[in-house]
C-alpha cells in the first residue's frame, strides 16, 4: 500500500475547511495518515468546533496528529502557560483587540490540551514543524538564505523539513554543497571538506492549500481542497 | 593593533592575573572579556572586581547569567546527575558570596560586543548555553557567524582554544514554486568566516592545565593561542578552603580527561 502523508497548517478555526480537506483524503489512494502543523486557532472566528472535531474525531474522519503552531503559542502565553512571559509580540503588532479576539475564540476548556502539543514531529528523515527548528514562529520561504535552511535541517538531523508558518507553498531542494573547513588548536592543524546531501525544505501552505507527501516515491503535490482530481504532475499535481 | 581575547575566567584569580600580566607584557592594552567571570572558581568577588578595575569590556557568560537570573541551563548541560549536584551546589555558593555591587555588574553585562568586523560573545550569537565546538557542522558553524553579520565570530563557553576558517563553500538550489510553477537552480556562494574560540583562563579543558587566551591582529587577521601557567596550587588550595567540591581542584591539576562536559554539546538549553 502506497503511504502517504496529508500535511494541513493554518485552519485557525475553520471546521468547514477541515471537512472539505477530510473529505478529499478519503478519496485519495493509499494510505493516509494527516498531519495539522499548527494554527488550528485564530483571533478570526470561533474554534471550538474544530478544536472539538480534532480532539474527537468522527469515525469515519483520519486521525488527524496535531502539533502547535504560532497562534497556539500565543494564547499558551498570554494564558499564563509559559510562565510570566505573556503575548507582547502579537499585543504590540496587532494590538489588544486581537489578543482579546484571540483567547475569546477558544474556550478555556481545550487549553490543556493546546498546552500537551508537541513542537514538531520527525517521522522516517523528514521534520514537520510549523515555523522552523529554532523558532516556532520563524518564516522560512523561497527567499531565506539556504544556508539558514540547511542549518535549520541540520538542528533537527532531517533531510526533508516540511514548514507552514509562510503559508506558502513551495520545494526547496538543496541540491549540492560544499565547504572547506580548517582549524588550528594547540593540537596542531586539521582540514576537511564537508559536503551536503540532498535536502528539501517544503512549504505546505495554509487553510485550503495543502501538501500530499509519497513517502515512497519522495513526490509532493501541492493541492487545494474542494478540487477535483486531475492529471498528476509531479511535485504540483492537484487531487 | 593586537587585542587579546579572554574567556572563561571562572574565579580563578591566580590565573586571571597570569593571563593579565602575560597580556601586558606583550604590550598589550586592548583586551575583550568572554564572560563567564564566576563559577567553579574560589574568588568570584576578586575576579570581577579585578576585571572591573581595569576597565575590560565584557560580555556576559552562561554562569555571569545564572548567578542573576537563576539556573537556566537544564541537566542536559552535565554529563551526570552528580555533576549537576556540583553544579547547583557552585551555583549557590557563588551567589551568596557575591556582593550585590559585583552582582549588579554581571546583572548589566551586554551579551555581545561588536567592533568593526568582528563579534564577541560567550557561547553563540544564539544563546550564552551553546557550545562551538572545533569539529561542528561545518555548515552550522557559518551559519552562526553569516547571519550575526560578522566576519570573525570570537566566543568562549567550550574551554577549547581554537581557530576555525570556513572557506570555498557554496550550496546549489533547486526551486519548485507552486504558484508560479516555475523551476529555477541557482548556486550560492558562501563567504569566508572565521569563528576563533578563546579557551579558558580559568578552567582549561583542552588536554592541559595552563590557562589560554587568543591575541588577534585586527591589521592582519593573525590570530595566535597563548598559553600561560600560573600558580594551580594556590588555586586548589582556595578551593578547598572555600569548601567547594574537591574535584573542581583535583581537574584544575590535571587537565581535560576530568573536566565535565556536556553530552550534546550542540544542545542549546530553552529552559
Amino acid at each position: 500500500m502506497i503511504e502517504r502523508w496529508a500535511l494541513v497548517s493554518g485552519l485557525k478555526g475553520d471546521l468547514d475547511t477541515y471537512e472539505l480537506i477530510q473529505k478529499d483524503l478519503k478519496k485519495t489512494p493509499g494510505n493516509i495518515t494527516l498531519f495539522v502543523l499548527g494554527d488550528m486557532i485564530g483571533p478570526e472566528k470561533n474554534c471550538n468546533r474544530l478544536l472539538h472535531r480534532l480532539i474527537n474525531p468522527k469515525s469515519n474522519d483520519l486521525q488527524p496528529w496535531c502539533i502547535y503552531g504560532w497562534w497556539e503559542e500565543q494564547i499558551l502565553l498570554e494564558s499564563g502557560y509559559r510562565g510570566d512571559q505573556r503575548a507582547e509580540a502579537l499585543r504590540i503588532n496587532k494590538g489588544e483587540e486581537v489578543v482579546k479576539s484571540l483567547t475569546n475564540a477558544v474556550d478555556k476548556s481545550f487549553l490543556d490540551w493546546i498546552a500537551a502539543l508537541q513542537f514538531g514531529f520527525v517521522e522516517l528523515d523528514c521534520g514537520l514543524i510549523h515555523g522552523s527548528s529554532k523558532d516556532v514562529g520563524e518564516n522560512l520561504t523561497l527567499d531565506t538564505p539556504p544556508l539558514t535552511l540547511l542549518d535549520r535541517l541540520t538542528r533537527l538531523q532531517v533531510n526533508r523539513l516540511f514548514t507552514a508558518r509562510s503559508k506558502q507553498q513551495f520545494h526547496l531542494e538543496l541540491t549540492e554543497g560544499i565547504v572547506n573547513s580548517e582549524v588550528e588548536d594547540l593540537n596542531g592543524n586539521r582540514k576537511k571538506e564537508q559536503k551536503v546531501p540532498q535536502k528539501a525544505v517544503i512549504g505546505i501552505g495554509a487553510g485550503k492549500n495543502y501538501t500530499i507527501y509519497d513517502v515512497g516515491t519522495d513526490n509532493t503535490q501541492f493541492v487545494q481542497a474542494g478540487y477535483k482530481t486531475e492529471k498528476r504532475i509531479k511535485g504540483f499535481g492537484r487531487l | 593593533m593586537n587585542q587579546a581575547v579572554i574567556s572563561c575566567l571562572h574565579a580563578n584569580l591566580p590565573a586571571v592575573e597570569a593571563v593579565l600580566k602575560d597580556i601586558e607584557l606583550q604590550g598589550i592594552t586592548n583586551i575583550i572579556c568572554l564572560g563567564d567571570l564566576v563559577g567553579y572558581g574560589p574568588q568570584p568577588n576578586e575576579v570581577i572586581e579585578l576585571i572591573r578595575d581595569k576597565e575590560i569590556p565584557t560580555c556576559q557568560g552562561c554562569w555571569d547569567e545564572d548567578v542573576v537570573d537563576g539556573l537556566d541551563a537544564c541537566d542536559c548541560s552535565y554529563p551526570s546527575q552528580l555533576a549537576e549536584k556540583r553544579g547547583h551546589f557552585a551555583h549557590q555558593w557563588t551567589t551568596d558570596k557575591l556582593t550585590t555591587e559585583n552582582k549588579d555588574y554581571l546583572a548589566n553585562l551586554p551579551y555581545s560586543i561588536r567592533k568593526d568586523k568582528c563579534l564577541f560573545v560567550h557561547g553563540s550569537p544564539n544563546s550564552q548555553h551553546e557550545y562551538l565546538l572545533p569539529d561542528m557542522d561545518a555548515f552550522a558553524a557559518l551559519e552562526r557567524v553569516e547571519n550575526a553579520r560578522a566576519e570573525i565570530l570570537f566566543c568562549g563557553h567550550t574551554h577549547q582554544p581554537y581557530i576555525r576558517e570556513l572557506a570555498d563553500g557554496s550550496i546549489a538550489v533547486k526551486i519548485k514554486n507552486a504558484v508560479t510553477k516555475d523551476t529555477q537552480e541557482k548556486e550560492i556562494q558562501l563567504p569566508m568566516r572565521r569563528i576563533v574560540n578563546a579557551g579558558s583562563v580559568g578552567e582549561p579543558r583542552h588536554g592541559g592545565t595552563k590557562a589560554t587566551y587568543v591575541v588577534h591582529n585586527d591589521v592582519t587577521n593573525e590570530v595566535k593561542i597563548r598559553e600561560v601557567e600560573y600558580d594551580i596550587e594556590l588555586t586548589c588550595k582556595a578551593i578547598i578552603d572555600a569548601g567547594l567540591p574537591p574535584i573542581f581542584a583535583w581537574r584544575l591539576k590535571n587537565g581535560f580527561e576530568f573536566a565535565e562536559q556536556a553530552e550534546d554539546a550542540s544542545h542549546v538549553c530553552e529552559r
